[in-house]
C-alpha cells in the first residue's frame, strides 16, 4: 500500500473489467481477498475469480441484527461490512510466533518465522482503510514506537506488501456512522485504486504508483463528466442517508469525566460480556500469547491469539483476581478506550465508525447511544434519558 | 504531564526484542519464606551476562517452556554484573514451574521492561521507601543504588512490613542494613512471635515513628494494592507533594512492552509507562475501583 496519492487520475472501468483485475493480481502473486457471501453474511475471503465476489445483495443491519436480501443481480457492492475486517489478515486471530525445543541449556527454534502472504484487499471500505491506519499506529508501522519492534514484524511486513482496491460506499449500512468519525463513506487516502459503482461499471480513482501501474493493464477509458458527477452524487447521498451519528465535538474530554457515571451500571445490566464487540472491531488489538507443549515431540509452542478486555482472565492478578471484576468496569474500559484513552495512547480515535460492534452485539448495545449519554449526568438529576438515535446533536445540551 | 524522567532508559538488548526468550541458568535458590524464594539467574550466553543492564524497579518476563511467562521484578543490585536475582512468590503455574526447574535448570528471560524508580529526583531530598510483603523485591535494587550514591540525598528511611518475622524477605540483609548509620530501617510485622522485639502492626503505622519533612521528601511505595493506596494517601496527608510520591503497580501482563493491552490502567500501559508511576500522573484514577 503506497502512502502517496500518486495522481488521483480517474477512469471508467466496465463491470466486466473486474475479472481481468482479479486475474492480474493473482498472476502477480497476490492472494485476492474480497467480500464473499458465506453463511448468509458478507465475509472477506480469498477469491480466484470475480464471480466469487458477493453481488446482487443488500444487507440490513441494526443493533443485534444482520440480514441479507436479494437485490439487483447486476449491482455488486450495495452492501457494506460483514463481521470480518482486514484485521483478520494483517493481525490474524491466531498466529504461531515461535516453536522451540530445549536442548541442554539452550532453546532451539524449530520453526521459521511465519510466512508473509501478499494480500490484495479488493472491495474494502473507507472505514477499513481508516482502521488500518489506526492499527499502523498501534503496531508501529508508522514508526512511532520501536520498543520490541520485531514483535510486530508480521503486521508490518504483511502491511507493507498489501495492495488495496477500495470500494466507496453508495448505500450505507444501518449501523454505520463513518461520516461522524470523518472516515467515510468515500476513501480519500490509503488505497492503490478505489471504485465507485455506477449503473454499468465503476468510476476508478488511482491512489498510488502501484495502482497506476495496475491501470496500465486494465481495460479502462476516460470517464464522462456525467459518470464523474453521478459518482459524486451517490457518495453525497450515502453521506446524508447515514442513520447513526456520534457527536465527536469534545467527546474525548467529556468521556474523561465519566469514571463515576451512573450509566455504566445501566449498560452493564444488558451487556453479556461476550466480547463480540472486541472481536469484530477492526482496531481492537489486544492479544494473549499462550504456551503449549507437544506432549510427545518435545516441541514447545508460543501462539498469539486475539484477546478481549471483556474476558475474565484479561485483567486477572494472582492472589486478588480480575482487576475489572464487574461487567460495568469492563464496558467502561472498552468504551473509554475506544473513544477516549486511545487518543492519549495513539493520537487517534480507536473507533472509526464501522458499526460492527452494534450489529454483532447479541443484545444490540449501541455505542453511539451509550457515548452520547455519558458524562451528561448532573448530580441529583438522575440518569439522562436515551436520546433518539440520529438525533444526538439536537437532542442534547 | 509526565513527572517521570528515566535517567537510564534500559530496553531489551539486541536479540531480546522478540517472542523468543533468552536462556538463563538458575545458579542459586535462596529460601526467603514459606512460599517465596530468590532465584539467581545467569544468562547462558556469556556476552549477555556482561552487557545486560537494568534500572532499579524494572522487571523481566520469566518463561517456563510449555507453561507460560510471569512478570517478575529484578531484585538484585544494578551493580551486580553477571547474575541477577528474582524473588518469586509461588502462586500459580509459571511461578511454581520456575520452582520445579531447580538449581542448574534453565528458564527463559525477556526484558528488562518498564520504567523504574526515578533516580534523578532524589538530589538533596529525604527518601522514604515503603514496602509491604513481596513489594520489597523491586525496592531492593533501589536500596543498593542509593547506598552507592548515598551522598546525593539526605536521610534514607526504609519502612517494611510483612505478616510475621519469618515472612521477611532478605532477612540477613535487613539486619545488615539496620546496622548502618546511613540508612534508617524500620520493620513491622502483623503477627509477632516471642522473639520479636520490633513494632507490630501495619507498615503505615511506622510513619508515626519518623519525622517527615514533607516538601523535601521523595517517597517510593510498593506493596499490595490496598497498601499502595493507604500509603500514598498517608503521605499526601502529611503534605508530601503528589509529584514526589512514586508507586509501583501490579497488573496482569502478557507482553511486557505495550502491545497486548492486558496491563492497561486508564490511558497507561503499566508495563511500558510503569510499573513505577508518579502519583501526580495517576491521581485521577488511583483512588478509583476496577479501572
Ligand atoms: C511489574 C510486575 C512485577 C512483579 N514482580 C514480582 C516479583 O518480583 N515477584 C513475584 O513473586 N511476583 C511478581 N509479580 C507478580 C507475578 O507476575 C505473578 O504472581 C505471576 O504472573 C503469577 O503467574 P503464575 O503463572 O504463577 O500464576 P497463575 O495464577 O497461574 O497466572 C496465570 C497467568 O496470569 C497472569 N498473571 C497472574 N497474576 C499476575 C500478576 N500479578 N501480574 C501479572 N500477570 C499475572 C500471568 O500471565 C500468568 O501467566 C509482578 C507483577 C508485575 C506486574
Ligand atoms: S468501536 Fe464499534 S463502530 Fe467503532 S470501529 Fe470498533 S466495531 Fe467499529
Ligand atoms: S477495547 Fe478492549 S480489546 Fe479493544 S483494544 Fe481496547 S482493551 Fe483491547
Ligand atoms: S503487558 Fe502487554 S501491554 Fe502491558
Amino acid at each position: 500500500m503506497s502512502q502517496t496519492n500518486a495522481s488521483n487520475q480517474k477512469y471508467f472501468l466496465p463491470r466486466a473489467g473486474l475479472e481481468p483485475l482479479v486475474r492480474i493480481l493473482r498472476q502477480r502473486g497476490y492472494t485476492v481477498l474480497a467480500p464473499t457471501r458465506r453463511d448468509e453474511i458478507i465475509s472477506l475471503a480469498p477469491v480466484e475469480s470475480a464471480d466469487q465476489i458477493a453481488r446482487g445483495v443488500h444487507d440490513h443491519q441494526d443493533g443485534g441484527r444482520y440480514r441479507l436480501t436479494q437485490a439487483d443481480p447486476e449491482i455488486m457492492f450495495e452492501y457494506v461490512l460483514g463481521a470480518d475486517s482486514p484485521k483478520r489478515y494483517l493481525f490474524p486471530p491466531e498466529l504461531p510466533l515461535v516453536e522451540l525445543r530445549v536442548r541442554g541449556n539452550r532453546f532451539v527454534p524449530t520453526s521459521q518465522p511465519p510466512a508473509i502472504a501478499q494480500y490484495a484487499f479488493l472491495g474494502i471500505r473507507a472505514c477499513e482503510l481508516a482502521a488500518i491506519k489506526v492499527q499502523d499506529r498501534v503496531f508501529g508501522h508508522a514508526g512511532q514506537d520501536t520498543l520490541c519492534a520485531d514483535a510486530a514484524e508480521y503486521y508490518r511486513r504483511t502491511r507493507r506488501q498489501a495492495l488495496v482496491i477500495a470500494v466507496n460506499c453508495t448505500r450505507p449500512g444501518g449501523t454505520c456512522f463513518c461520516a461522524s468519525m470523518g472516515t467515510g463513506p468515500a476513501a480519500t487516502e490509503g488505497f492503490d485504486l478505489s471504485l465507485t459503482e455506477l449503473r454499468d461499471g465503476f468510476l476508478l480513482t488511482v491512489g498510488s504508483q502501484a495502482g497506476a501501474a495496475l491501470c496500465a493493464e486494465l481495460e479502462i477509458r476516460a470517464p464522462t463528466s456525467t459518470e464523474e458527477g453521478l459518482a459524486e452524487m451517490k457518495l453525497a447521498a450515502a453521506r446524508s442517508h447515514m442513520q447513526r451519528h456520534l457527536d465527536t465535538r469534545g467527546l474525548k474530554e467529556r468521556l474523561e469525566q465519566t469514571i463515576d457515571d451512573p450509566n455504566w451500571e445501566r449498560v452493564a445490566a444488558r451487556c453479556l460480556s461476550c466480547g463480540n464487540c472486541t472481536m469484530v472491531c477492526p482496531t481492537c488489538f489486544c492479544f494473549t500469547v499462550s504456551d503449549s507443549s507437544g506432549l510427545t515431540d518435545g516441541v514447545y509452542g508460543r501462539t498469539r491469539r486475539w484477546e478481549s478486555c471483556f474476558s475474565h482472565q484479561f485483567s486477572y492478578v494472582a492472589g486478588s483476581g480480575p482487576v475489572r471484576s464487574t461487567i460495568a468496569a469492563r464496558y467502561r474500559h472498552w468504551l473509554r478506550h475506544k473513544l477516549c484513552t486511545w487518543w492519549d495512547q495513539f493520537g487517534v480515535s480507536g473507533c472509526v465508525g464501522c458499526g460492527r460492534c452494534i450489529t454483532w452485539c447479541p443484545v444490540g448495545i449501541d455505542l453511539t447511544e451509550e457515548a452520547s449519554r455519558l458524562g451528561r449526568h448532573v448530580p441529583g438529576a438522575g440518569v439522562v434519558p436515551i436520546p433518539k438515535a440520529g438525533g444526538t446533536k439536537e437532542a442534547l445540551p | 504531564m509526565i513527572h517521570h524522567v528515566a535517567d537510564m532508559d534500559h530496553r531489551p538488548p539486541p536479540g531480546m526484542g522478540g517472542w523468543m526468550p533468552v536462556e538463563a541458568t538458575i545458579v542459586n535458590i535462596q529460601q526467603e519464606n514459606f512460599n517465596t524464594r530468590t532465584f539467581t539467574l545467569r544468562f547462558v550466553d556469556e556476552s549477555l551476562c556482561e552487557s545486560y543492564r537494568f534500572e532499579p524497579g524494572q522487571f523481566n518476563m520469566l518463561f517456563v517452556p510449555g507453561v507460560g511467562e510471569a512478570a517478575i521484578s529484578i531484585s538484585s543490585s544494578p551493580y551486580q554484573i553477571g547474575a541477577m536475582d528474582h524473588t518469586i512468590r509461588m502462586v500459580g503455574a509459571v511461578t511454581r514451574g520456575i520452582d520445579r526447574i531447580g538449581v542448574g535448570g534453565v528458564v527463559g528471560v525477556r526484558g528488562p521492561f518498564g520504567r523504574g524508580w526515578p533516580l534523578n529526583k532524589l538530589a538533596g531530598k529525604d527518601v522514604i521507601i515503603l514496602g509491604g510483603g513481596i513489594g520489597l523485591a523491586p525496592l531492593r535494587p533501589l536500596i543498593h543504588w542509593l547506598l552507592r550514591h548515598r551522598e546525593q540525598c539526605r536521610r534514607v528511611v526504609l519502612l517494611y512490613g510483612c505478616r510475621s518475622p519469618e515472612d521477611r524477605l532478605y532477612a540477613a540483609e535487613l539486619e545488615a542494613w539496620s546496622g548502618r548509620s546511613d540508612l534508617d530501617v524500620l520493620v513491622t510485622v502483623d503477627n509477632a512471635d516471642e522473639h520479636w522485639t520490633g513494632p507490630v502492626g501495619v507498615v503505615t503505622n511506622l510513619l508515626q515513628r519518623i519525622k517527615v519533612n514533607a516538601d523535601q521528601t521523595v517517597v517510593f511505595v510498593c506493596g499490595p494494592r490496598v497498601l499502595n493506596r493507604v500509603a500514598a494517601w498517608n503521605f499526601l496527608q502529611l503534605h508530601v507533594p503528589p509529584a514526589q510520591v512514586y508507586v509501583s503497580l501490579e497488573r496482569n501482563m502478557n507482553c511486557g512492552f505495550g502491545r497486548c493491552g492486558h496491563c492497561q490502567y486508564g490511558k497507561h500501559f503499566v508495563c511500558r509507562d510503569g510499573p513505577v508511576f508518579c502519583f501526580a500522573d495517576i491521581a485521577d484514577i488511583f483512588a478509583k475501583e476496577e479501572i
